[in-house]
């Protein structure tokens, strides 16, 4: 029996997941990538090897994707995110038609078509703005964790508009609002909202298309996606893992590879 | 193939200098260097020099585009003492601003000198109008630097011509695939025309052509639009990607270059006929539907699958059109990438990214 890997090095987090000849998922592993792309590649190839128990020797092929794909030295080929995505997305949604994938360094809202090729996509600026890290940023200096962002901001009682989506600026919108003693809560959802914005413009290019599915780190924050739904006019989906999605994808690229 | 030799601009600028030619820096993007030819001054353009940009920012809102900012740059660190005039030819609010600014605030050395380009469509008061510009420019050359030579202008005519012969042999031989080279040797030696005499020009395309003749590389066949071909890591990442670029209609490029001047007729009136028959552009106030039009024909022609508008950030009069020109290219079947760059600036993985991403969904 062969196995497949799919590797997605992010700029936060390092994911893999091995698949079987049919596409079955046989392990996965989120990993944090730190500075060191190919190290990351490999702790988190490791660990979904170890959940699958399976030997690196086992796995017949592997795609890498991502943006640290080039340094991931057991992948027989790089695909971009989107592509990855797209077919993860795909995989787990068959009616997928728009994917609205907020990462750590980056977002990217992808079309697709009736029969889950991508159509058009597109990703946001060279910047901070609605990605994960302006979260991450600002949830550091709210001095809350990641995970409490979606139940706090779910829980508050009004909300506190945040005027810029520039991370610099927003910081310091952040830390007057603090000084002003505003509810924290209600400072949360003005900044979940300040990037639902920002990513809900980009499908002014792409539209949207139902199903609509979201991913990458940010989709486990349940106030970002309610407030992406009620923007967007839709239901959101979101895959049980979607942190995943696109090292799953890898995974059956590598095994349409392996078949050529 | 390997690249031609091509002289850097300091090498032919000094060379040029040392045999008593004047020099002018002549801003983007449409403007009859015919005349200067004519009149033994050498146009050298002002795209994108490469300078850091800390003085320039200072004076600029900062969502002025790159082109302009850069060009102010180069003004700041003296370039208007050191050539013998500066044009201006009036592409967009903005290069009439800086335009005003430097007059105004600046006053360089050189003298300034505007040119009034009309705006589509061009009909018989369009070409009065280019036709007394033309003359006004003539007399104001002549003002500086002495009536030009009899026969001069015709000359600067014949080299015209040729110098669009040649560009449109390479156009078509590159949508014919029949060009043996890649964007970024394609660009840097067609980007040469922006500061080498014809004399210089025309055996260096020539030599080119003759020794790239051969097949184009394997790939997904895209049309480059926008300002400027793009940074060199771009036009790397389109070679190393496997996007072929079959066809553009890049401002600096075939949006002006292609255009042959009528080998028959009073030769200012001549001149006139290049700017009036150029392809349709955004700076020249040319309809959607023309636009679109002509893009669908490039593709066509190249066999093209897709279209890359690399757009200089903040570029108002190519980015206000973008968005029916990208629903109208999708209606056509051709999907559409959007790069915003800044003239001088590394575009980057993402851009890497965006460009592997969109030959995925072409392939």
């Amino acid at each position: 029996m062969s196995y497949y890997a799919g590797i997605d090095v992010g700029s936060l987090s390092s994911d893999a997941v091995i698949v079987d000849a049919a596409g079955g998922i046989k392990g996965w592993a989120v990993t944090e990538t730190g500075a060191h792309s190919t190290n990351a590649a490999s702790a988190a190839l490791d660990k979904a090897l170890e959940r699958a128990g399976l030997r690196p020797d086992q796995v017949a092929y592997t795609v890498a994707t991502g943006y640290g794909r080039a340094a991931v030295p057991q992948a027989g080929k790089k695909v971009t995110e989107i592509t990855c995505h797209a077919l993860g997305a795909y995989t787990l949604f068959p009616e997928v038609g728009t994917v609205v994938d907020i990462g750590g360094q980056d977002s990217k809202v992808i079309r697709l078509g009736e029969n889950g090729k991508v159509v058009d996509f597109v990703m946001n600026d060279k910047c901070a703005a609605g990605t994960g890290r302006f979260l991450e940023v600002m949830a550091a200096k709210l001095g809350v964790t990641l995970d409490d962002l979606g139940r706090l901001s779910l829980g508050a009682e009004g909300e506190v508009a945040i005027s810029s989506v520039c991370t610099v600026f927003a910081e310091s919108e952040v830390v007057s609002l603090v000084a002003k003693n505003q509810p924290i809560p209600q400072i949360i959802k003005g900044l979940h909202r300040a990037v639902v914005n920002r990513v809900a413009a980009m499908t002014g290019t792409t539209g949207v298309r139902e199903q609509v599915i979201m991913s990458g780190g940010v989709a486990k924050n349940a106030g970002v996606v309610k407030l992406m739904a009620e923007r967007l006019g839709v239901e959101i989906s979101v895959p049980d893992e979607p942190q995943i999605v696109g090292a799953l994808g890898a995974a059956l690229l590598a095994a349409r590879e392996d078949a050529v | 193939m390997s690249m031609p030799s091509i002289p850097s601009r300091a090498e032919h600028l000094e060379a040029w200098r040392e045999s008593g030619g004047k020099v002018c820096a002549a801003f983007p993007a449409q403007y009859p260097k015919e005349l200067l030819w004519a009149h033994g001054v050498l146009p050298v353009e002002v795209w994108d020099p490469p300078l850091a940009a800390t003085r320039a920012p200072g004076h600029l809102q900062p969502y002025i585009c790159s082109v302009v900012r850069q060009g102010l740059e180069l003004l700041l660190a003296g370039a208007g003492d050191s050539v013998d005039l500066i044009l201006f030819p009036h592409t967009c609010d903005s290069l009439q601003n800086l335009a005003s600014l430097v007059g105004d605030y600046l006053k360089p050395a050189a003298p300034s000198l505007f040119f009034y380009n009309p705006k589509a469509p061009f009909k018989a008061p369009a070409r009065e109008f280019y036709l007394d510009q033309l003359h006004a420019l003539d007399r104001q050359l002549a003002g500086l630097f002495g009536p030009r030579a009899q026969g001069a202008l015709e000359q600067a005519l014949e080299w015209s011509r040729a110098l669009a012969a040649l560009h449109a042999k390479a156009y078509k031989m590159r949508a014919l695939g029949e060009l043996a080279a890649g964007a970024g040797e394609f660009y840097a030696v067609l980007r040469a025309g922006e500061y080498l005499h014809p004399t210089a020009l025309i055996p260096l395309l020539e030599g080119w052509l003759a020794q790239s003749a051969g097949s184009a590389s394997a790939g997904e066949r895209i049309v480059l639009s926008g300002v400027l071909p793009g940074p060199p890591d771009l036009l790397e990442s389109l070679d190393v990607l496997g996007l072929v670029v079959g066809n553009d209609d890049l401002l600096s490029m075939s949006r002006r270059l292609l255009t042959s001047p009528p080998g028959t007729g009073e030769p200012l009136a001549a001149l006139g006929e290049v700017f009036l028959h150029m392809p349709p552009c955004s700076t020249r106030g040319s309809s959607l539907e023309e636009r679109l039009a002509w893009i669908k024909g490039l593709a066509g022609q190249s066999k093209s699958k897709g279209v890359v508008f690399v757009e200089v950030k903040f570029c108002e009069p190519e980015l206000f059109d973008l968005p029916e020109l990208r629903r109208g290219l999708k209606e056509a079947g051709l999907p559409s990438l959007v790069l915003e760059v800044d003239v001088n600036q590394a575009a980057g993985g993402q851009a890497a990214t965006r460009l592997e991403a969109f030959r995925e969904m072409m392939a």
